[in-house]
C-alpha cells in the first residue's frame, strides 16, 4: 500500500510536468522574423494536394500552390505564413478568421462566391474521369455511368457535380485520393472524378494502372478565396497576380510542375526520405501524447469538485449540483469531434487550446463520474468514525474518504486514460499537427495508407497498452486485498 | 455522570419519536449498561449522546456541561465512540488507524503518536497487529483496535453499541475481562440486548422499551424486572 502511493504521487508529476510543457509550447511555429508593423500573411492550404501543395523530402511545404503564394507574398511585401488546414472546413475557417486566405487549389463556384471573394482565376484545370485499365464496366465517358460506382474526395466540387449533373451515379466519398485509388485497385467502384492534372500526376506517382477516359467533364477556374470584408487584399492579390503573370514567374511555376520539358526534373516529384518520415511521425505522435497528459491534467484536477458535488449535494453544494450535472451530461453525450469543432470554430479558439480544452473538459466529465460512484462506495460509517475521532470536513475527506474512493476509482480512471488518448486522434479534423494528420501528409505522397496508418496505431497501442494492463493489475491487486471488513 | 434531560427525537420523515422524553442519570460507573430489545432507540440514543444526531427536544449534559455548547475537540476528548460495525480505516494499517487523528487533529508529533500508540495497542494484547490491515486481522482483533482507536484521545467516556454482536463465546468472555480492565481509567457505556454479558460487566444500567425508559437500577434488578428471555 505504502508502494502504491508512492505512485500515485509520481503519476501526479508526470501529469503536472505534461501539462506544463504543453501549455508553454507554442501554437503555431510562427515564422521567425516577423516584422512588427507587417503581419504575415497567414495562407491556408491542406498540404495533402500534390502537386499543388503538399510535404516535400524535407518534410516542408512545397507544391505549385506555395510557389504561388510565395510569388505574391514576395509581390505585397508580406511573409508568408502557412497554416495546414483539413479541406472540410478550410472556408469555414477563413470565415471564422483562422487565417487571411486560401491557396490551395480552390476551383471558384457560385455557392462559394456567394461566401467569399475571389482573386482572378491563377489557373484552369477542369474535371476528369479516370478507371482502371481493365476497364470491366467498359465505360468510355461519364455518361455511361448511370448505376455505376464513382469516386470522388468528400467536399470537392467534383462530388457536387456528380450529384447534380449525374444523379444515377452513385457517388461514393471518400476523405481522399489514397483511400479512392485503394478502392479502384479492388475494383470495388467503377472510376472516380478528380482535377485532370491532379489525378494523372497522382496515379503516375502511386504507379497505378488507371487511366483517363472521355474529355474533360467541365473546366474549372482556380481562385484564390478572401473575406468579403478585406477588399484591400482582394486588391493586393489581383496586382500582385496580374504581374506573376506578366513578368513569367507564373510560367515558370507552371514550367516547374507540369511543364514537358522538365519531367526529368525531381521538382514536381514528391517522396520522402524515411528519417524525414520519421520525424514527422515521432513529432506529431509527441504533440498527441502532450495533448493527452494536458488534457487529463486538466480534466482529473476539475473532476474532483465535480464528483464531490454529484456524490451528495447537502448545504450549499446543492446549488452547484444542477449545472454541474447538467454539463457532464451534455459532454457525454454529444459526440467530442462536434465539441471539438464548437471550441475550433465556434469559439474562436486557437487549435491547440481547443484541442487541450475540449479534451479537458471531456476528461473532467468522464472521471467526474467514476470519481462520484468511487466516493459512493465509502461507506457513511467511515464519515462518522472521522467524526468521532474530531476530524473536520476536508480532514475526513482528506485522510478517510478520498483515499478510499480514489483507489476503488483508479482502475476505471485508467481506462478513462485510454479512451482520451484514442480520442486525441480526433483532433486532427482541427488542424493540430498531430500524428494522423503528420501520416496523412506523409501518405499523400508516399500513397501507402496500410503501412503508414498500422504504424500509428501501433505508437498509440504502445502507449495505452501499458496502460491497459496497469489498470487490470491494480483492479486484481483492490480485489484481493479488499478492505471492507465484515 | 451524563444527564438525560427530556430528551426527545423523531426522524426526520418519522411521525413517531424514536426517543419520548427520556430522562435519565448515567453515573460515572466502571462500566454502564444500556440494554432493550432491538429497535427500542438505543442506537438513537447513543448517536444522541455522541453527536451525530440532534435531539428534537431536550439536552444531554455531560459532568454538568451541556454538550450542545461544548467546542468539538474538547467533546471528542470527553466522549468516545465505537461503532457496532467498528468502521476501521480499511485502507490505513492498524498502527495508522491509531495516529491518524492524533496527528492530523491534535498535532501530535508523529513519533509520539506511534509511540503511544505502540504502547495502547500492547496494553489490548495486540501489539502485533500493528503493521497489519484492517482486513487481515480477525473480528475479535478488529474490536479491540477499534476500541484502542478510540482511547488514543482519552476520552473520559466510551460508547460501545453493540460490542459483542461479532464475538463467539470465548471471545466474548476475553473482552469482559479486558473491558473490566480498561475501565479503571476510562468509564464504558456499553449499547447492547446481549444481557448476559451486560451481566458480566455491568452493575448498573438502564432498560429501553420502544423509547420509554422501562427500568433503572441494577443490571440483575433490571433482568428479573422485565424477565427478558435472554438471547
Ligand atoms: N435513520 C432512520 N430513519 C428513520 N427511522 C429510523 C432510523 N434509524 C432507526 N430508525 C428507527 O428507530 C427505531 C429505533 O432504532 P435504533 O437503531 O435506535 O434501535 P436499537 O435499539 O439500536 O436496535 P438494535 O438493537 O436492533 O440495534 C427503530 O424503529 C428504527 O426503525
Ligand atoms: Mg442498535
Amino acid at each position: 500500500m505504502r508502494k502504491y502511493k508512492f505512485n500515485v504521487s509520481m503519476m501526479w508529476l508526470l501529469l503536472c510536468a505534461g501539462l506544463f510543457v504543453a501549455m508553454t509550447r507554442p501554437a503555431y511555429a510562427q515564422s521567425p522574423e516577423l516584422q512588427a508593423d507587417n503581419k504575415p500573411l497567414r495562407v491556408a492550404l491542406t498540404g495533402k494536394f500534390p502537386p499543388f501543395n503538399y510535404y516535400n523530402q524535407q518534410g516542408e511545404l512545397a507544391g505549385f500552390d506555395v510557389d504561388v503564394a510565395n510569388a505574391i507574398g514576395k509581390h505585397i511585401g508580406r511573409k508568408i505564413q502557412f497554416v495546414p488546414t483539413e479541406w472540410d472546413g478550410i472556408l469555414a475557417g477563413l470565415l471564422g478568421g483562422k487565417f487571411d486566405t486560401i491557396i490551395g487549389s480552390m476551383a471558384i463556384t457560385p455557392v462559394r462566391a456567394r461566401q467569399v471573394n475571389f482573386s482572378k482565376p491563377y489557373y484552369h484545370s477542369g474535371a476528369q474521369l479516370f478507371v482502371h485499365r481493365d476497364n470491366p464496366a467498359q465505360v468510355y465517358s461519364i455518361d455511361e455511368c448511370d448505376g455505376l460506382k464513382i469516386s470522388a474526395v468528400l467536399g470537392e466540387t467534383y462530388q457536387h457535380y456528380l450529384d447534380e449533373n449525374h444523379p444515377n451515379i452513385d457517388v461514393v466519398t471518400l476523405k481522399s485520393s489514397v483511400e479512392i485509388f485503394e478502392l479502384l485497385q479492388q475494383q470495388r467502384v467503377t472510376g472516380f472524378v478528380t482535377d485532370r492534372l491532379v489525378g494523372s500526376w497522382q496515379i503516375k506517382q502511386a504507379d497505378r494502372p488507371f487511366v483517363p477516359v472521355g474529355g474533360m467533364l467541365y473546366s474549372e477556374d482556380i481562385g484564390i478565396p478572401v473575406r468579403m470584408d478585406d477588399t484591400a487584399l482582394l486588391k493586393q492579390i489581383n496586382m500582385a497576380l496580374a504581374k506573376i503573370k506578366a513578368d513569367g514567374t507564373m510560367k515558370r511555376i507552371h514550367q516547374k510542375y507540369f511543364g514537358l520539358s522538365t519531367t526529368a526534373d525531381n521538382a514536381g516529384k514528391a517522396t520522402m526520405s524515411d528519417a524525414v518520415i520519421a520525424r514527422k511521425l515521432l513529432k506529431g505522435f509527441a504533440v498527441t501524447i502532450g495533448i493527452a497528459v494536458a488534457s487529463l491534467a486538466i480534466g482529473f484536477v476539475l473532476a474532483i469538485p465535480c464528483g464531490v458535488i454529484l456524490n451528495k449535494p447537502k448545504g450549499g453544494m446543492l446549488i452547484l449540483y444542477w449545472p454541474v450535472r447538467t454539463v457532464v451530461d451534455f459532454l457525454r453525450g454529444t459526440p467530442v469531434l462536434i465539441q471539438l469543432l464548437f471550441a475550433w470554430m465556434g469559439l474562436g479558439l486557437s487549435p491547440f487550446t481547443a484541442a487541450i480544452g475540449t479534451l479537458g473538459i471531456n476528461a473532467m466529465a468522464y472521471m467526474a463520474e467514476v470519481i462520484r460512484s468511487g466516493l459512493m462506495s465509502v461507506d457513511q460509517g467511515q464519515v462518522l468514525a472521522a467524526r468521532a475521532l474530531a476530524m473536520n470536513h476536508l480532514q475526513t475527506f482528506r485522510f478517510v474518504v478520498w483515499p478510499q474512493a480514489f483507489r476503488v476509482a483508479i482502475p476505471p480512471l485508467m481506462n478513462c486514460v485510454v479512451a482520451l488518448t484514442k480520442d486525441t486522434a480526433l483532433v486532427a479534423v482541427i488542424s493540430v499537427s498531430e500524428v494522423i494528420r503528420e501520416a496523412q501528409a506523409i501518405i499523400s505522397v508516399t500513397f501507402e495508407p496500410t503501412k503508414y496508418y498500422f504504424f500509428v496505431a501501433v505508437m498509440f497501442f504502445v502507449v495505452t497498452f501499458p496502460l491497459m494492463k496497469l489498470a487490470s493489475m491494480l483492479e486484481r491487486r483492490i480485489a484481493q486485498r479488499g478492505f471492507n471488513h465484515d | 455522570m451524563i444527564e438525560i434531560k427530556d430528551l426527545s427525537y423523531v426522524y426526520p420523515n418519522a411521525d413517531e419519536p424514536v426517543l419520548k422524553q427520556i430522562s435519565a442519570t448515567f453515573p460515572r460507573e466502571n462500566v454502564f449498561a444500556v440494554l432493550g430489545q432491538s429497535g427500542s432507540g438505543k442506537t438513537t440514543l447513543l448517536n444522541c449522546i455522541a453527536r451525530f444526531l440532534h435531539p428534537t427536544s431536550g439536552q444531554i449534559e455531560i459532568d454538568g456541561k451541556d454538550i450542545a455548547s461544548m467546542d468539538e475537540l474538547e467533546f471528542r476528548h470527553t466522549l468516545g465512540v465505537v461503532f457496532q460495525k467498528l468502521n476501521l480505516f480499511p485502507h490505513l494499517s492498524v498502527l495508522r488507524n491509531l495516529t491518524l487523528a492524533p496527528q492530523k487533529v491534535f498535532d501530535t508529533p508523529l513519533e509520539d503518536a506511534r509511540k503511544q500508540a505502540r504502547e495502547m495497542l500492547d496494553r489490548l494484547g495486540i501489539g502485533d497487529l500493528a503493521d497489519r490491515y484492517p482486513a487481515q486481522i480477525s473480528g475479535g482483533q478488529a474490536q479491540r483496535v477499534a476500541i484502542a482507536r478510540g482511547l488514543m484521545l482519552q476520552p473520559r467516556y466510551m460508547l460501545l453499541d453493540e460490542p459483542t454482536s461479532a464475538l463467539d463465546a470465548q471471545t466474548t468472555q476475553d473482552f469482559a475481562n479486558w473491558l473490566t480492565e480498561l475501565s479503571n481509567v476510562t468509564s464504558f457505556i456499553i449499547v447492547t440486548h446481549d444481557l448476559p454479558f451486560a451481566q458480566m460487566v455491568a452493575t448498573h444500567g438502564v432498560y429501553l422499551t420502544d423509547g420509554n425508559i422501562q427500568a433503572t437500577g441494577e443490571v440483575t434488578d433490571i433482568l428479573n424486572q422485565v424477565q427478558q428471555p435472554t438471547s
